[in-house]
């Protein structure tokens, strides 16, 4: 009994002793600093759509005797004006600010203000319409753990989006790798980027981890219970991803459509216009179903399949949503609605395919993953159908690995291009490795690319990987195929242009060196340009960069809406079917012609 | 006497479904799903002592096209789980190689919760409160060999139930980040919102330190066993009771109906604990009542090994 009592109290005592040490383990390295009032304002994020500004100020938590009342003020004419207060939410110590009939025709100076002391300014940038070029800068996987270099200073990043003098930031999700403390690691995020955000309009999308959870199905709401998450739904309690998607969300743009999903957690998908640039901002992980006890097990983890020779259709399941009925009502309107804008980009977490092959530290061959957006196929299809019809651009993160893609769905490369940027620091490795080498690659061009079958069997066409060392990648973040994207949107030329940059290079140097197989320009036409389409005949327009719309004239199915470039556009369509042509200077509402057919004559449109 | 023969056997049945039960549900995670282990297997420093015993990269880790040692050494530890899921059956107390299989299946359990420890970055009460699950065995051996009564095998079944007490308690009071399921299952079985679910949890963290600090007093353990086995077997409940349904194949039971199978030590240990401990406290009871009579003197007339 005697020994009994002993363990016992030993082991009370270690759990007590231990408690104690992991929470000063963690303040090494993810801490709630104390900070003077002064300084109480840690950063602030902002965006600008439709003449609203909306903005959040991220607080330390302000002491209880301390009023929770937090104002902004933009200086105008010389004099600093309040524009709005609000109250700090306790639960993550946000203040999100709204102001409507925002002038964004000029830049302004902003400050945040909270008691007499604390202050933090930065600059409402004007809208860049007069720009030819909207940079944006993307990033994902922000890994703070220094055992790959995840303790690595930011300040490489913050020089180089300066020197590019980036229009938009774009995080695409895993700001936050604590699966407990999203707070303290969002402070610590803003510590680390807000001298970058606190000038432009940046979007974050909150992904798995930040969600805390290693994968995330989130099922409209579900309560998820299984290790690991895969049964669906959110595993943490909707108060913390309530807390998350405040702090990471409550400055975009108001969403498309805010009903709330299961728990009451809300939605936040929308879109922002800035520059003649019409980014769709994606929810691809909220409404999707989860795996398990749905698909027949085809490997170790309900979301993982192994055996190369399982049948792909036996997973693509009745009933399975990648992203929803409410956010493909959206993108279908979003592609028709080309007001203001000269390009389109959809913003996501993740890739449409399985991005990768090789999954780890080590040599881990996965056949198919269904935490990518490659599953359910049928959803994955359907997105991509609907994306296409607006020739979108497609810029994600999620992968840990570097690649650029062209979809295909009915055949290769009939669909959107898609940018998956490099970790911000890898936590884990993958490599795009297929079997055997693609298909029809370019001159020259790596085994690795060209025309191949994902783990889905869905149709992809690699462009670019930037696969890490093969064998243990060591601590180092290049090694480990760490980095960023640049974005170049030509809104004159319709030219995209692909950066993707190791970390620690300074890329205004003419030697530094990109990843193998950036940069890469593609045309904003090649985003709905499939091999086997021909051509309309050529129209030639009154006004330069009218709206043109094909509709299938049998089914009267839209085909696609875009911006077309200059006074002429020959439309591309599939052979044999017959289409509706429409056309007008914001919004396509003038008949062009009723019946027309690949080999089509040319025509002369008069829209004025 | 006859009692007493019918009562042991009793006892070391609770014990032998406990240990065949935890083998068993660990043994579908094994060969069904996988083992736990990437923690351990997936690391850089597995791979250097790999490669110091000659051991090549693709050796290791396999081609993709085929396994490497690290695969295949996967599906032997499930086989070794499943003969130790057979041990609990048909081991007697006079296999002395029976008994040193079991005990070996211990030490994978060992294995097992270290990955565990590992994975969940370095938690102690992951690893502690593992300690019912990786004394079982132990306990099985130890009433095998010395007697469901002995003061050996019930020291290692207290020390079962205190670690998996102390460990779920840790985590349910917030010592340490209590992993979201735990709020997930209240929420889901109970339908309640976050706050309750919290209260409920902290209280639960509460019991359980009771009961650790409660088994060492004669007075209330035996009540507190029961308790324990109560919640052991809630708690073991709670993954199938949340997370099957209709709509999934087989219902779900492939997902979840193992995870309450391989915890059975958490609700038969204590059990085993409280049916000893009443019969005990019954007799000694009765002996009271007896006593004046039969032993004026005030000397128990029979002395236990507990």
């Amino acid at each position: 009994m005697k020994l009994l009592k002993l363990l016992n109290l030993f082991c009370i005592a270690l759990l007590l002793a231990s408690a104690v040490e992991a929470q000063n383990k963690k303040r090494a390295v993810l801490t709630i600093p104390e900070v003077e009032n002064q300084d109480i304002i840690c950063f602030a994020l902002y965006t600008v759509h439709d003449k609203t500004l909306k903005l959040t100020a991220q607080l330390y938590p302000i002491p209880s005797d301390m009023t929770k009342t937090v104002r902004l003020e933009v200086k105008k004419g010389g004099e600093w004006v309040e524009v709005d207060r609000t109250d700090a939410i306790e639960a993550g110590w946000t203040a999100p600010f709204r102001v409507e009939n925002w002038d964004d025709s000029q830049a302004y100076e902003y400050r945040v203000l909270h008691g007499t002391e604390a202050s933090y300014g930065g600059i409402i940038r004007k809208n860049p319409v007069d720009k030819d070029e909207v940079v944006v800068a993307g990033f994902t996987g922000n890994s703070i753990h220094p055992v790959h270099g995840g303790d690595i200073s930011r300040q490489d990043i913050i020089d180089n989006v300066k020197a590019v003098d980036a229009d938009v930031l774009f995080f695409s999700g895993d700001q936050v790798y604590d699966h407990f403390k999203h707070y303290a690691a969002w402070l610590k995020f803003g510590r680390d980027f807000g001298e970058i955000i606190k000038d432009r309009p940046t979007i974050c999308l909150p992904d798995d981890h930040d969600a805390g959870q290693a994968n995330l199905w989130g099922e409209s709401g579900k309560v998820s219970t299984l290790k690991g998450a895969s049964d669906g739904g959110y595993a943490m309690p909707a108060e913390y991803v309530k807390e998350v998607e405040r702090a990471q969300t409550s400055h975009l743009p108001d969403p498309i459509d805010p009903h709330t999903i299961g728990q009451g957690i809300g939605v936040y998908f929308t879109n922002l216009n800035w520059g003649n640039v019409d980014f769709a901002i994606l929810e691809d992980r909220k409404f999707k179903t989860g795996p398990a006890g749905r698909v027949p097990k085809q490997g170790p983890r309900p979301d993982h399949i192994l055996n190369p020779d399982y049948d792909p259709a036996s997973v693509d399941i009745d009933g399975a949503v990648l992203l929803g009925e409410r956010q493909l009502k959206f993108i279908d309107e979003w592609t028709q609605d080309w007001s203001e804008a000269d390009m389109k980009v959809a913003l996501s977490a993740t890739i449409f395919c399985g991005g990768a092959h090789i999954h780890g530290s080590a040599n881990g061959r996965l056949h198919a993953d269904m935490d990518s957006n490659g599953w359910p196929q049928s959803g994955r299809n359907r997105a991509l159908e609907a994306l296409r019809k607006g020739f979108t651009f497609h810029y994600a993160g999620d992968q840990h690995l570097a690649t650029i893609f062209q979809h295909g769905i009915d055949e290769y490369r009939d669909a959107i291009w898609s940018f998956c940027v490099p970790s911000i620091a890898n936590l884990y490795l993958r490599w795009w490795e297929p079997l055997e080498p693609g298909l029809n690659r370019e001159p020259g061009a790596p085994e690795y690319t060209g025309d191949s079958l994902d783990g889905f069997s869905n149709k992809v066409t690699n462009f670019a990987a930037a696969n890490p060392d093969k064998e243990p990648a060591g601590n180092v973040l290049n090694t480990r195929s760490a980095g960023f994207g640049i974005v170049r949107l030509n809104t004159s030329s319709r030219e995209i242009t692909m950066e993707c940059w190791p970390r620690n290079v300074d890329i205004t140097d003419p030697s530094a060196q990109q990843y193998e197989g950036w940069p890469r320009t593609i045309s904003q036409f090649d985003n709905y340009n499939p091999p086997s389409w021909g051509s309309l005949g050529k129209l030639t327009f009154d006004v330069e960069n009218p709206v043109v719309q094909l509709v299938d004239a049998k089914t009267d199915e839209i085909l696609y809406t875009v911006r077309a470039s200059g006074k002429s556009f020959t439309p591309g369509a599939p052979k044999g079917r017959a289409f509706v042509v429409k056309a007008g200077t914001d919004v396509p509402d003038q008949l062009v012609s009723k019946n027309s057919k690949v080999g089509s004559k040319a025509k002369k449109v008069t829209l004025k | 006497m006859v009692n007493d023969a019918k009562l042991d056997k009793g006892l070391l049945l609770i014990l032998r479904i406990g240990a065949f039960l935890c083998f068993a549900g660990w043994t579908w995670a094994h060969l069904y799903w996988q083992g736990p282990y990437g923690a351990i297997l997936w690391h850089d420093s597995m791979y250097e002592l790999a490669s110091n015993l000659g051991v090549s990269w693709e050796e290791f880790v396999g081609t993709g096209a085929n396994d490497g040692f690290v695969q295949k050494g996967l599906s032997v530890i499930g086989w070794l789980y499943l003969a130790c899921t057979i041990l609990c059956l048909t081991i007697r107390k006079q296999s002395q190689l029976q008994m040193m299989g079991l005990l070996a299946g211990g030490g994978l359990l060992v294995i097992l919760s270290y990955a565990k420890y590992l994975g969940a970055q370095q938690q102690l009460p992951m690893f502690v409160e593992h300690g019912g699950q990786m004394l079982m065995p132990v306990v099985l051996v130890l009433a095998l060999r010395l007697g469901v009564r002995h003061r050996l095998t019930v020291a290692a079944a207290m020390a079962a139930t205190i670690t998996t007490f102390i460990g779920h308690g840790a985590y349910a009071l917030g010592l340490w980040p209590t992993p979201p399921n735990f709020f997930g299952m209240i929420t889901v079985i109970l339908g309640v919102e976050y706050g309750t679910a919290k209260a409920i949890l902290h209280m639960a963290g509460l019991f359980d330190i009771i009961v650790c600090l409660g088994i060492l007093i004669p007075r209330i353990r035996r009540s507190l066993m029961l308790y324990a086995a109560i919640w052991g077997l809630l708690t073991a409940l709670a993954r199938p009771v949340a997370g099957m349904s209709w709509d999934l194949n087989y219902w779900g039971a492939d997902q979840f109906l193992h995870e309450a199978l391989l915890r059975a030590p958490h609700c038969l240990i204590p059990l085993y604990l409280f049916v000893l401990w009443k019969q005990r406290d019954e007799v000694s009871a009765k002996d009271r009542t007896q006593l004046p009579s039969l032993a004026p003197t005030g000397v128990p007339t029979t002395a236990r090994s507990v």
